[in-house]
């Protein structure tokens, strides 16, 4: 099925770094740093065959895309590139490093590419210019309508480089969508926008999808059987499978860091408590006995506890659950209305919403509790917050600009940007790890 | 969407028409939020404003309970309940699952159609606004409906014949954004009991 063509080859690109270059870690960029003035020139065809992908440009899009919702470089304009890709070299010594710090690079990529048959080979390069040397080199060789993925693996390299922790440019997010209509259905594409894939059809309310920690799958919620029952949707092969169809809801499910549990919320009679299945969906254990609502559970990386919401104490707040204990504990107390809990991959932080003012805003706060940090702050709505698996970015999504669209900025709130734009609601993203 | 606007502006329409005519007591007036509640921040409404449910809705041979909001979505139409449907909504204020004093009349009215039907049964659907985070919502919805079922037994209807189900902010009967078109999906919906798809 399509699932299976569009899935099955996700991991097939090959990486050969041919530049041994001690990794010289840069400093330079981060949060409160100024922008990195970089280049990034189109690639130079190397075979006599017409680029008729558009590659040369594509690629060079792709990392300007990624670089620019980073928030950490300053991607100099295309149109201020003296240099004629195609006309000049790509090597050390083949061109002139003054042509870019003429412009105001201090960094430069540079590249080439040739397609055979099916298959690209793409070479990439980044350059000091200031100090006129190469700093990372790659090969890269994969199907010719692949060449976005091998650039966002570019982008990893240059984020890695600068910080020492690889980029997050080669995910996914899993998200709901209206852009069909009145039906809310599953969906999951590249950070660009590009290799959209619908995953469910089913014409009902799909909800709540979140990613398997090994990334091949998708736990989500929907009606189509009438009772909103929790299923796992394989991308490789496209099979669905129902994980828990108890009567009443099953909601928001969360595969442990191990993936060895899913933490879900079971409701029956109207109560609604958090309870831990195991692999084959069934339970093994009631984590909460209240008798409010309990919802939302999401893992700390350590997989020892839960963040989740409930409405115990008259007004939905958050609260912490050690899963050996069976214990709780109350973490936010500012605000009548805090829900949508994501665990930070660094284990120290909590990005929920708060309603202020009869609006939504997205917050961190520390696991211990103490003050909030608001990361947004117009006059709209923002809402369900999920970490990048860097912990450096938070998706969310806004009413901002009339609809609701999905959004990514830095997780100090910083370098908001859109990413979707479907014409429908975009809801509820979740951040896949990262992908091969 | 759209088609849940027009009905809204239809509705809104027809009521204007009708104004000072039969809306059903059980909207006419604001919910008051019950003391020790969150309360409703959209302020009260003024008379015109509110809409008298299921007026300009889907046609409905009369006295027969409403379809399930689910086959509503699918069908293309607005999840109204049609005035010829014995069985009214009940209206809630934001995040509360109480039932107030307009929705005790209901329930009661509801009860007694119920209990001279005594074949019939029926599934309570909780609703909610589109405020606030989905998951929440939909646990919400499943108190409100669950709520609802609890006072119709304590009226002496059979706990058998009722099943519940919650849709959350998922399927909403009006989609402006402002307090009038939130209030009425704030709400349980009693439906006939939708056919299960062969399995």
């Amino acid at each position: 099925m399509k699932a299976k063509l569009l899935f099955a080859v996700l991991f097939f690109t090959l990486v050969h770094p041919f530049t041994a270059v001690a990794q010289v870690r840069l400093d330079v960029i981060g949060p409160g740093m100024p922008k990195y003035p970089i280049a990034i020139s189109p690639l130079k065809n190397a075979a006599t065959r017409a680029d008729a992908g558009r590659i040369s440009e594509g690629v060079a899009d792709a990392i300007v895309y990624d670089l620019d919702l980073s928030g950490w470089f300053r991607v100099l304009d295309r149109a201020t590139y003296i240099e004629h890709p195609q006309r000049s070299g790509d090597t050390l010594g083949s061109f002139d490093f003054k042509d870019w710090s003429t412009i105001g690079a201090v960094g430069l990529v540079k590249g080439r590419f040739s397609v055979q048959g099916e298959e690209l080979t793409v070479e990439l390069r980044l350059f000091d210019v200031t100090q006129g040397k190469e700093v990372i080199g790659k090969r890269y060789t994969g199907r010719a309508r692949d060449f976005r993925r091998i650039a966002h693996k570019f982008a990893d390299e240059i984020i890695k480089q600068f910080t020492g922790v690889a980029g997050i440019f080669n995910t996914r997010i899993a998200y709901t969508s209206t852009s069909g209509g009145r039906f809310k259905e599953i969906h999951v594409a590249h950070l660009d926008g590009s290799e959209k894939y619908q995953v469910t059809n089913n014409r009902t309310i799909n909800l709540s999808p979140a990613w398997t920690p090994d990334g091949k799958s998708i736990l989500y919620t929907s009606y189509k059987d009438r009772n909103p029952s929790l299923y796992l949707f394989d991308l490789f092969s496209g099979k669905d499978m129902k994980f828990s169809a108890r009567t009443g809801l099953n909601l928001g499910g969360k595969w442990s860091p191990d993936g060895q549990n899913v933490a879900v919320s079971l409701e029956r009679g109207g109560n609604s408590d958090i309870h831990l299945l195991a692999r084959n969906g069934n339970i093994m254990r009631r984590l909460t006995e209240d008798p409010g609502i309990d919802v939302s559970p999401s893992w700390s990386p350590d997989g020892r506890q839960l963040v989740f919401v409930s409405d115990r104490s008259g007004s939905p707040q958050l609260y912490i659950l050690d899963v050996a204990s069976g214990k709780a504990r109350r973490l936010t107390y500012s605000g009548s209305y805090n829900t949508s809990p994501d665990w930070s991959p660094a284990g120290d932080k909590i990005a929920y919403i708060s309603r202020v003012g009869g609006k939504f805003s997205i917050f961190a706060i520390g696991v211990d509790g103490g003050e909030p940090t608001r990361l947004t702050t117009n006059g709209f709505d923002n809402e369900d917050p999920a970490w990048s698996p860097d912990g450096r970015f938070i998706v969310f999504s806004s009413n901002r600009a009339g609809r609701y669209h999905l959004y990514v900025m830095q997780s100090t709130g910083d370098n908001q940007r859109r990413l979707t734009g479907s014409g429908g609601d975009d809801t509820k993203p979740s951040w896949s790890p990262r992908l091969e | 969407m759209l088609d849940f606007r027009m009905a809204c502006y239809a509705i809104m329409a027809i009521f204007i028409l009708l104004a000072g005519g039969c809306a059903p007591s059980t909207v006419t007036k604001p919910d008051l939020p019950p003391a020790g509640s969150t309360g409703s921040e959209g302020g009260a409404l003024g008379k015109d404003q509110q809409l008298g449910e299921g007026r300009g809705g889907t046609t409905r041979e009369s006295n027969a309970p409403s379809t399930s909001s689910l086959d509503q979505l699918k069908a293309g139409k607005p999840p109204v309940t049609p005035s010829s449907s014995p069985l009214k909504d009940i209206f809630f204020d934001f995040d509360s699952y109480d039932i107030s004093g307009d929705a005790r009349d209901t329930l009661r009215s509801n009860a007694d159609w119920l209990k001279s039907n005594s074949s019939a049964r029926i599934e309570i659907e909780g609703h909610c606004d589109e405020r606030g985070t989905s998951e929440y919502n939909l646990a919400l919805g499943a108190k409100r409906a669950q709520t609802a079922k609890d006072y119709l037994v304590s009226l002496g209807i059979s706990v058998e014949r009722i099943s519940t189900i919650s849709y959350g902010e998922e399927i909403p009967m009006c989609t402006e954004a402002n307090e009038s078109c939130w209030r009425q999906n704030r709400r349980a919906r009693f439906v006939a009991i939708p056919s299960r798809p062969a399995s």
